[in-house]
């Protein structure tokens, strides 16, 4: 299947994304933010919408809308002590309404939607690796080099503020790069999809109880293996990437859950 | 001992806080000096908690001033000087992925900034920490499978790491057993006298820790500050501070 340049691209873009998720939902998933890659999948799909109905890039507008969802949901959490899991249902459901209504007005680019909502190995292009491989890079610096403190905010909060760190300003910073690879990933996972590559290796990774460098690198482990065979899949049966890909993600999860049941 | 002049460590003037126009604490004036062991002390919902997250700058107070080591809250910048270990340290996810060592390298973590890694003063601070605490055989567990009275012990070998003058506990000893409890006021006393660290904690345990306290703060809403705390027990105006809370600290004192 590597005879083919767009199969080349898709599995550089699905390393990139799986490598990037699996770092970043590590911190999500252990600061309880989980259900924010939904929400800021769905805000991402809206910027999908903008794109398609005004002739932009809709990767570019993707990032837009979903650094700007990142932003206003922090605001509003931190501002008005408002649930944040209510929050982050209204902006998920508000996205979704946002982005149809969008499109249903364009009409006619249905079927370009449907690869945006559940990924495609067709749809890499040169320059959407471009962007991927710069905003990766810089996503991947800053979550490495801000690893200890997301860390110990991660683990406790207060404590963290109370020794100096600046909690507010990491809160901030991780949002915006968890919203960048949320919309770099939806090309190849889609917006529907995406969520699950963050959260799940993670997941399954802290079942086998291990500290935390060795947990990052099992859930790395797993967002790898689940992107090539879930590519594989989807090459072979023609099958959305997306799909496949979350579907290995979770059968590594119930391995890993069986595999440490006590 | 001649008088000296000394800055005190937390200088706290006309202090108060309200939530929803509803007084939680009001006008708390008071002083704690360098190497003070102190409890507080008071009813639930009295304010304890707010106080000492008044002092940490968790929350930012409706009335009066707050100065740590001189300056005012708003402009102290020294946070590594003062180590804090919350109340929740004793139910900590479970299945956090931190070994204890992981958890006490946090307390170096503000003193490194982006892409610093860990020095070799970090390291000795770490281990020293733990040494102190007696958790540095277990560095390698993970801190989901600790007793409670081993959680707390790695919880203040964090604070420890940072080399803090001053040490804040909220009510350490949730959730740990009677004999651990003993042993943890022990090691307590021990950095107050031999580090000269100054000591300032929550605690419901008034009987176990009387005979050695300098100053017992009793709070609840408002502040009484005993400076003999033996005769604090039968001091009247805390009965009255405590109002009808006042039979269960007696029951408490029994018990011990």
């Amino acid at each position: 299947m590597f005879e083919y340049d767009f199969m080349q691209r898709a599995f550089i873009a699905g390393f990139i994304i799986a490598t990037l998720a699996s770092i970043s939902g590590s911190f999500v998933v252990l600061k309880r933010y989980s259900m924010m890659t939904e929400t800021l999948a769905h805000s991402a799909l809206v910027g999908v919408a903008v794109g398609l109905f005004a002739g932009l890039s809709p990767l570019w507008m993707a990032v837009i809308m979903s650094i700007f969802s990142a932003w206003l949901i922090e605001y509003l959490r931190s501002t008005f002590h408002l649930y944040s899991d209510a929050i982050l249902a209204i902006f998920l459901s508000g996205g979704l309404a946002l982005a149809i209504i969008i499109v249903s007005l364009g009409g006619a680019f249905n079927n370009s939607l449907f690869s945006y909502l559940f990924g495609s190995i067709l749809a890499v292009s040169d320059d959407d690796l471009v962007s991927m491989a710069i905003f990766g890079s810089i996503s991947l610096v800053l979550l490495l080099g801000f690893s200890k403190e997301l860390f110990f905010i991660a683990y406790d909060e207060e404590v963290a503020i109370t020794s100096g760190i600046k909690v507010k300003m990491l809160n901030y910073l991780l949002v915006t790069i968890v919203a960048v690879i949320i919309a770099l990933s939806i090309r190849v996972v889609g917006t529907l999809l995406i969520g699950a590559l963050m959260v799940i290796p993670s997941i399954a990774a802290l079942q086998y109880r291990q500290g935390f460098l060795k947990t990052v690198l099992i859930s790395l482990t797993f967002a790898l293996s689940s992107v090539a065979i879930g590519m594989t899949l989807s090459y072979y049966y023609s099958l959305p990437s997306g799909a496949t890909i979350v579907m290995s993600v979770i059968l590594f999860f119930v391995i890993s859950l069986v595999v440490n049941k006590r | 001992m001649p008088i000296k002049f000394e800055v005190p460590i937390f200088d706290v003037s006309s202090l108060g806080f309200r939530v929803n126009s509803q007084n939680i604490l009001e006008s708390l004036s008071f002083k704690i000096f360098s190497g003070e062991y102190d409890a507080i002390i008071g009813p639930n919902g009295g304010g304890k908690t707010t106080l000492i997250r008044l002092l940490l700058g968790l929350e930012k107070p409706t009335n009066g001033n707050i100065k740590i080591f001189g300056k005012r809250i708003e402009e102290f910048t020294n946070w590594d000087k003062i180590g804090y270990v919350p109340q929740r340290a004793s139910h900590v996810d479970i299945s956090f992925p931190a070994t204890v060592l992981d958890v006490v390298k946090m307390g170096r973590t503000a003193k490194r900034g982006f892409f610093a890694r860990y020095t070799k003063e970090d390291a000795a601070c770490v281990e020293d920490a733990m040494r102190k605490m007696d958790v540095f055989d277990i560095k390698e567990k993970m801190i989901g499978t600790l007793s409670g009275g081993q959680r707390q012990r790695v919880m203040i070998a964090r604070a420890l790491a940072s080399k803090p003058e001053v040490l804040i506990l909220d009510e350490p000893n949730t959730g740990v057993d009677v004999k651990s409890q003993q042993r943890f006021y022990e090691l307590l006393r021990a950095l107050n006298r031999d580090e000269k660290i100054t000591i300032i904690f929550i605690t419901h345990d008034i009987g176990v820790i009387a005979d050695d306290i300098k100053r017992l703060f009793t709070v609840n809403r408002k502040l009484l500050t005993c400076n003999n705390p033996k005769e604090a027990i039968s001091c009247e105006d805390m009965s009255k501070l405590y109002g009808v809370e006042a039979h269960l600290l007696y029951h408490h004192h029994h018990h011990h």
